[in-house]
């Protein structure tokens, strides 16, 4: 035993992170990774089933649409949106940009972001067959 | 200097990062829920995909994204695991690199045979 008994503060070692609001936004987008992956491995299968012909092409769309498919999607994109936002958010602070004497402002770092990010969603709408 | 092997999985978190926050939202929207909707129809047939999938750069452009998202998505649940009280690091690393190299190495042979 220790005679000093000092105080130990308790924190949770799988539940600290609900302890504070900024923890909480932490952990919401590092989870998005969770997602990523998942995502990844449907991409990935849905290769795999288009090198094996038609039917199989056509049983991977069937899954994606289904109910379960299309729920989990949804799930994703919202992760996608919050990976994007949370990712642009901390350019400014790893990305510094000096032009002559002055730097950068974080803010126009992030809005050129915001519109490569809006051309390469067009680009592949367009890819795609919308408008 | 001492050499670092963190440099490697740490280089391909940050770019995937960088890919997947611009190229993320919308491949979700146009193969995950786009579908469901009704849109894309022509673009998503059998027919349309394998000819546009069938084309070099496009191998190669998927191959890039595929392959950064599934070590990105490996290197940030690594971290998520410490976050979560899980302390067997190289265990994790282990399997979770591991996960990245098969789904790698899937999605090259996949975008090969089309």
């Amino acid at each position: 035993m220790n005679p000093r008994k000092p105080y130990v503060r308790p924190i949770s070692k799988t539940s600290w992170f609900m302890t504070q609001s900024r923890y909480k936004v932490y952990m919401l987008h590092e989870i998005s990774s969770l997602f990523v992956a998942i995502y990844s491995a449907i991409l990935i299968i849905g290769l795999v089933r288009l090198g094996e012909g038609e039917a199989a092409w056509q049983g991977w769309l069937d899954a994606v649409t289904s109910p379960i498919g299309v729920i989990f999607h949804l799930i994703a994109f919202v992760f996608a949106l919050i990976h994007t936002t949370s990712w642009f958010k901390a350019v400014p602070q790893a990305m510094r940009i000096q032009r002559g004497e002055e730097i950068v402002p974080g803010k126009l770092i992030v809005g050129a972001h915001y519109g490569v990010l809006a051309a390469v969603s067009l680009f592949v709408l367009i890819l795609a067959g919308v408008a | 200097m001492a050499r670092s092997a963190k440099a490697v999985p740490w280089f391909l978190f940050a770019a995937g990062g960088t890919v997947l926050s611009f190229i993320l939202p919308v491949m979700i929207f146009t193969t995950g829920i786009a579908p469901a909707l009704g849109l894309f129809t022509d673009a998503l047939s059998y027919d349309t995909m394998s000819a546009f999938v069938g084309n070099w750069l496009v191998k190669l452009v998927l191959f890039g994204i595929l392959t950064l998202a599934c070590w990105h998505a490996a290197h940030r649940l690594r971290v998520c695991a410490h976050d979560f009280g899980i302390r067997a690091d190289t265990a994790v690393a282990v399997i979770l690199y591991g996960l990245a190299t098969v789904g790698t190495a899937t999605a090259a042979l996949a975008l090969v045979s089309i």
